[in-house]
């Protein structure tokens, strides 16, 4: 179990890891979220954002706690259908944290390089490249401007 | 024994650099005036903003988050909203909350001033639209407004000093779903520079408006009026955080009290005091001013302060588009608007009505974190999911108008303090019958529109929580001193050298993006100090 400040145990990690596989399974030739080595970063972030930490605490420790895990030896050692089954009964059960969970592995997958490059998303900051668009055309006005004003006089 | 360290006296003491401080300070200082203005946070650096660094999406939920709850930075202060389903949202640097801000700047409308008497809800305003609009027209030049004449909504004006920012192909599909359905739309006024503007530099739609614009191409008062108001001689002091205005044995101002970075306590004597602090950073201090002239909080004889809180109650309805229009590109939520539905519609069940902005998705954090279009579900179907809702998301914004109520309102907690003790605002606040009816009526004709422009899948998310970008309403102005807490001109009935300039004047809310309307009313106000006040000049 997790201890309070959020440093995880191996054997968390591993669990960790494995939850994040099928949060976000694999595609293409990318392999799911946990299998490319971002619990480290989800541990990470949740180490700097009590919130995210909090989440992370809490889900590791229910999923220690479930029953089904406990008596097949642990979490990694369920079959796929019953891990997914232990994910969603705790969705139900602790929707506040787990979604907050679920927003952490989102944020350390889509932060990755690789990730961006499968979809296409240009990675780094933002500026100062920014994006190409068209400037304003006033043609598309055309419509709209013929209406006759209607605000209402006060 | 901590001593207070008093400061030579200033004619005018300016509480508050965001939009409406920085618009007062400038315009009384280009008049002579000696003026001090009193900021908690500090100046922000260009590369500081998350724009320039590869996690700005994590930034944006975290150390950059709107809400200050979130953030928690030691120059905010927490707010407790455990009574209020809108989480209110501001930002606490040199230039206030319009380093955060999307800059959509639509102006109130004449009919806005007068609710009362067109419609026999809430009340008139003390001044016209009339009044204002020289104002707004010189905010707009300060700021630098990009926009275009002829919009059939709203009253003829000045040209703006820009032409509109691109609207893109994904406005333009939804524009041309507008003309078919021969409803309004127009594309959006902003404050950010589609043309090189006054030495800043023109938006290259990097997309996160929101996020502090490193370029100097959003109209932030940090770059677009301080600079100015400083080469002016004003003295901007950072790192000072207000927590009295004090007051002599007949009420009147004699200064403000305040905590520097060291947490020693200040004391800036002045001829008068303005107040900037926001709609709730204003009443906050203000009600933590009481004293035995005002035992109910500074000026408060109405018992008003506080009171009437307004926030603008948002909706909004997702349309998920299958032409790969990189709805990414391009400034967030400064595309077109629509005002069709503005006014009170006496067919309907409710009165008032809403202008829908129309917005841009954003990077592929937010999209899987659901910010518009609900979170991508997890598991099997994740991959398929976000597929379809990265890159072509365009958002209908619902901005509704709040009405004023008295039992929505701002409260010091007894509990609750920021970082130098001072007690934090609660927030109580309930959403109205009449908003909730609006925010159902622009629902269903948001989805409308976008089934006509073509969406494939449409959301909507019926309230929005994280939506407290508008503060207003808590210091109302009026011609009775029984029924509210300013004059006409933004100074305080109980006090004639305290004014108020930011948000909390507001009489009534309308259905627009506040902020011209606040610096048009603060220049208004800093008009009336240079024609009326000469006491107050030395
Ligand atoms: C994310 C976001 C997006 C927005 N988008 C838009 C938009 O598109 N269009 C629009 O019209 N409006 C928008 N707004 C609202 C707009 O930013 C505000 O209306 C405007 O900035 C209010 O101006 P102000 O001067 O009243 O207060 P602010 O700009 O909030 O400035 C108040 C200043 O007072 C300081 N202060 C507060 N308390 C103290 C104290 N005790 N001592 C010293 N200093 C203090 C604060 O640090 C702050 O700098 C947005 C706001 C946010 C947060």
């Amino acid at each position: 179990m997790p201890d309070t400040e959020c440093k995880i145990s191996d054997a968390d990690r591993l669990v960790l890891s494995a939850v994040m596989d099928l949060i976000v399974p694999p595609v293409d030739d990318l392999p799911g979220a946990g299998e490319m080595g971002l619990a480290g970063n989800a541990e990470e972030l949740a180490g700097r954002i009590a919130d995210y930490g909090e989440a992370l605490h809490r889900v590791l420790e229910a999923l220690s706690l479930d029953p089904s895990a406990r008596a097949e030896g642990g979490f990694v050692a369920l079959e796929e259908d019953q891990r997914i089954a232990a994910l969603t009964a705790l969705e139900s059960s602790m929707p506040k944290y787990f979604d907050k969970f679920v927003d952490l592995i989102y944020i350390v997958y889509y932060s990755d390089e690789r990730v961006h490059r499968h979809i296409g998303w240009r990675s780094g900051p933002l500026q100062p490249l920014g994006w190409e668009l068209p400037p304003f055309d006033p043609s598309i006005l055309e419509t709209v401007s013929r209406r006759e004003p209607f605000w209402r006089k006060a | 024994m901590s001593t207070t360290i008093t400061h030579p006296p200033t004619d005018i003491l300016v509480l508050g650099s965001g939009a409406s401080g920085a618009a007062v300070a400038w315009r009384l200082s280009n008049r002579g005036f000696n003026i001090v203005c009193l900021e908690q946070g500090r100046w922000i650096k260009p590369e500081e903003y998350p724009n320039e660094h590869a996690d700005w999406e994590i930034q944006a939920r975290t150390n950059w988050a709107f809400d200050p709850n979130v953030r928690g930075l030691d120059e905010d202060y927490p707010i407790n909203v455990d009574e209020s389903p809108i989480d209110p949202l501001m930002f606490n640097a040199v230039g206030g909350s319009t380093i955060h801000w999307t800059a959509h700047t639509p102006r109130f409308h004449p009919s806005d001033f007068r609710v009362k008497t067109l419609d026999g809800v809430a009340d008139d305003w003390p001044l016209t639209y009339d009044e204002l609009e020289p104002f707004y027209d010189t905010y707009d030049e300060l700021m630098g407004c990009s926009g275009i004449n002829g919009d059939p909504a709203n009253p003829p004006r000045k040209e703006r000093p820009m032409p509109p920012l691109p609207i893109g192909p994904d406005g333009e599909r939804i524009a041309k779903a507008f003309d078919r359905l021969g409803w309004h739309w127009w594309p959006s006024d902003s404050y950010v520079n589609s043309v090189p503007y006054k030495g800043r530099k023109a938006c290259n739609n990097c997309g996160n408006t929101g996020l502090g614009c490193s370029l100097g191409a959003k109209g932030q008062t940090d770059v677009a009026i301080w600079p100015e108001a400083i080469k002016n001689g004003v003295e901007l002091r950072t790192n000072s955080r207000v927590f009295r205005v004090d007051t002599d044995e007949n009420g009147r101002a004699t200064g403000a009290s305040y905590y520097d970075a060291e947490g020693n306590e200040n004391f800036q004597p002045a001829k008068a005091v303005v107040l900037a602090m926001n709609g709730i950073g204003t009443p906050r201090i203000m009600l933590n001013s009481a004293s035995e002239v005002y035992p109910d909080g500074l000026c408060n004889s109405s018992g008003l302060l506080g009171k009437n809180l307004m926030f603008h109650t948002y909706a909004m309805v997702s349309g998920l588009f299958q032409d790969d229009l990189k709805t990414y590109k391009g400034a967030l939520a400064n595309m077109i608007l629509c005002q069709e539905f503005y006014e009170t519609d006496q067919s309907k069940a409710f009165v008032r009505g809403y202008t829908y902005q129309v917005a841009r998705s954003s990077g592929p954090i937010s999209t899987a974190c659901g910010h518009m279009f609900g979170r991508v579900p997890w598991g099997a179907e994740h991959h398929a999911q976000f597929a379809r809702r990265f890159s072509d998301v365009t958002v209908v914004g619902v901005i509704g108008e709040d009405l004023p109520e008295e039992h929505n309102r701002v409260e010091l907690d007894p509990d609750l303090t920021d970082s130098n003790g001072i007690p934090a605002p609660k927030v109580y606040y309930e959403l109205s019958t009449n908003s909730r009816k609006q925010l159902d009526d622009a629902i269903e004709n948001a989805e409308k529109v976008l089934h006509e422009a073509g969406a494939a899948q449409i959301l909507a998310t019926p309230f929005l929580k994280v939506a407290g970008w508008h503060l207003m309403g808590t210091a109302r102005m009026g011609d009775d001193p029984k029924a509210s807490v300013v004059d006409r001109w933004g100074q305080a009935h109980d006090a004639d050298n305290v004014f108020i300039v930011d948000g909390s004047v507001f009489v009534t809310c309308a259905a627009v993006n506040p902020t011209p309307t606040i610096g048009a009313l603060a220049l208004r106000t800093a008009d009336y100090i240079d024609r009326e006040r000469s006491d107050l000049k030395s």
